[in-house]
């Protein structure tokens, strides 16, 4: 269960902050994130553990149809919640180098 | 294609062990949506660093630099908050935490000290003295005790006739007697080795008597008389050979063709005789049997305790033959300090050590602006004396449980164990006792947390250098300087004021968490980040 959170007054390290914005850039599963941001999956899963339990994102599994279709295991995705929306938005006023290491338009289609 | 195909399945084998074995540290109930989620993205990473399933050595270390990430996921992993989190957050480093830590420590020591044999023999042996004026009587000039000095015919000679100074004797004589292979009783199968070599010492039925001391777990049926001679074991013999069992009386040995029975066992050292003796065999006519020389003990009546002289006696004999022989008495009286007295000897020495490996200051206070109540200074003080008050018989349980637990060592090697371990442990006890309370709120006696280096270091110390910590209800900031100074000596402390409260949720578990690893720290208001980052 995600923490109520106050995302006014949430202050985000820079790693958490960054794979918010990976996420809002449209970088939704673990191994897009890591190779947008280079951090090492020793860092982003667990960030997003914990992001996860503070309510700023949520996890979701696709369909096991599209996996079966694929022929690959399922996934498990990613999506910002509102409260993380909110929190990325103070982020980037609070790192304003964010928006240019990840910009929105670099978003992909999966 | 062969080689190739199996390295490749060797590779993904590996992977999926790495991935599984990382899996064993996540709770149970969440393992396999775990699992589930890395062996998803481990597919995703095999197509990315090794595309059609070529074999590259960099693909490869990537794949496994990612499964090995796992684990680190796998530490971390908890599941969503719940109340157990809150209140594993709630208890981390306040005192009562610490108190049951050491009440948890303590009833483990007692609780091996009641398991371990050699330790419950030791505390059942005590008090164990042998009786005053009590002296071993020899030739003049061989008061060493190395060879036995006095023959069967004096020994019957002296005891025969009325004495002035000596109002009780008892003879003994030491020889080697192999144990036999025949042993019978029930408790003799513990007996490690037989066919052993046991040095025996044949003693006057009156020996244990004369001395005042108990012979223990000793049987009256055993000790009033029987068919067999009666053989009293040495702790040492006892603990060794027969693993401090103590329902051995009433067991038989065979030395040679004699078979004896174990009538009780008799405490070592204190009897400050000489020979290292295995046993001991009562026998009204030990003196009669024996063909050599032997040792006499005997007991001094008040004439001949007056007439001691630095724990010496001489004394003039008359042999049968009506002619003297002069001979000494050495006093058999000889301090052996019981484990307790040993405790308390090393705790005394650790005492007076505290202050060579720790500070014994518990730091300065800045003016407290909370006006701290007396009763908060109390249980600051109390919290401190029963730290210490737990760490005295932690200490003890503990030293006996390593000095004692091993039934192997002698007497003397074993009381010189508890002495050097009841002084280290003490010792280390106190440095720590010392070091969590520096470290710990006054306000509300939790340890600070979060030490952050600030300033550097500086060739004139004029620079601010070393570690701040926080009390994590935030209620002070502890600063502790790296090198002591003559302006900045030794820990300081300071009381925030109310308005740092907002960075401190009451759960600890909320937004804005110091220790959360998604969150900053806050900027230090007292100017510049001196944070780290």
């Amino acid at each position: 269960m995600a923490n109520p959170a106050k995302p006014s007054e949430a202050r985000l390290s820079h790693t958490a902050a960054l794979i918010l914005q990976a996420l809002d850039a449209g970088f939704v599963y673990g191994f897009s994130i890591m190779e947008m941001t280079g951090l090492p999956s020793g860092t982003v899963y667990p960030a997003m553990r914990r992001l996860e339990q503070d309510g700023l994102i949520h996890s979701h599994w696709e369909r096991q149809s599209i996996a079966d279709e694929e022929q690959r295991p399922q996934r498990k995705y990613y999506k910002l919640t509102a409260a993380g929306k909110i929190t990325l938005e103070a982020s980037r006023r609070r790192y304003p180098l964010l928006e240019r290491l990840i910009p929105n338009e670099e978003a992909k289609t999966v | 294609m062969k080689p190739s195909l199996n390295w490749d399945w060797a590779q993904r084998l590996l992977h999926f062990g790495l991935l599984r074995s990382a899996s064993l540290m996540v709770p149970g109930t969440h393992r396999e949506e775990w699992l589930r989620e890395w062996r998803g993205e481990l597919w995703h990473v095999q197509q990315a660093c090794k595309p059609m399933g070529a074999v590259s050595g960099r693909g490869e270390r990537e794949v496994t630099a990612f499964c090995l990430g796992a684990f680190q996921d796998a530490i971390s992993f908890k599941p969503a908050s719940s109340q157990r989190k809150i209140l594993s957050i709630e208890m981390e480093g306040t005192a009562s935490r610490c108190l049951l830590v050491l009440g948890a420590i303590l009833v483990a020591s007692y609780t091996v000290s009641l398991l371990l044999p050699g330790v419950r023999a030791e505390q059942s042996l005590w008090p164990r003295r042998v009786n005053p004026n009590l002296v071993l009587i020899q030739e003049d000039g061989y008061n060493n005790g190395s060879s036995p000095t006095i023959s069967p015919t004096q020994f019957r000679s002296w005891s025969g006739r009325r004495q002035k100074y000596f109002d009780g004797f008892a003879f003994y004589t030491v020889t080697r007697e192999t144990l036999g292979p025949g042993l019978e009783s029930a408790g003799l199968q513990k007996v490690s080795a037989s066919n052993a070599a046991w040095r025996v010492a044949r003693a006057s039925s009156n020996f244990f008597v004369l001395l005042g001391l108990p012979v223990e777990f000793a049987e009256p049926a055993v000790m009033a008389g029987g068919d067999l001679p009666k053989v009293i074991l040495s702790e040492t013999v006892w603990k060794r050979e027969f693993s401090a069992d103590p329902h051995v009386a009433g067991s038989t040995v065979r030395f040679g063709p004699r078979v004896v029975r174990i009538a009780g066992v008799a405490p070592d050292g204190s009897l400050g005789l000489p020979g290292r003796v295995d046993a001991w065999m009562l026998d009204s006519d030990a003196d009669k049997e024996s063909g050599g020389a032997g040792y006499v003990v005997a007991h001094l009546t008040a004439i001949g305790a007056a007439a001691m002289w630095a724990s010496c006696v001489h004394i003039t004999a008359n042999e049968p033959d009506e002619s003297q022989d002069d001979l000494m008495g050495v006093s058999l009286e000889e301090w052996r300090p019981a484990p307790r007295t040993l405790y308390l000897f090393a705790v005394f020495l650790a005492l007076l050590s505290v202050p060579a490996v720790t500070s014994v200051s518990l730091g300065e206070y800045s003016p407290n602006p909370l006006r701290i109540s007396w009763t908060r200074r109390l249980c600051l003080w109390s919290f401190l004396c029963a730290k210490i008050l737990l760490l005295l018989p932690i200490v003890y349980f503990l030293s006996l449980d390593l000095a004692y637990g091993l039934t192997t060592i002698g007497r003397e090697r074993a009381s010189l164990l508890q002495l050097v371990s009841s002084f280290a442990i003490f010792l280390a006890g106190m440095w720590w006792v010392l070091k969590d309370q520096r470290q710990r709120c006054p306000v509300c006696i939790r340890c600070v947390a979060h030490p952050a280096q600030v300033g550097q270091a500086s060739r004139t110390f004029l620079d601010w250098n070393g570690t701040e910590m926080m009390c994590m209800s935030g209620h002070t900031l502890l600063h502790v300087p790296c090198v002591p100074t003559s302006w900045f000596g030794t820990q300081r402390w300071l009381y925030l004021d109310p308005s740092w409260r907002f960075l401190f949720a009451s759960s600890g578990a909320g937004w804005g968490m110091p220790d959360s690893p998604t969150f900053d720290r806050p900027l230090d208001p007292l100017g510049g980040n001196r944070w780290p980052h």
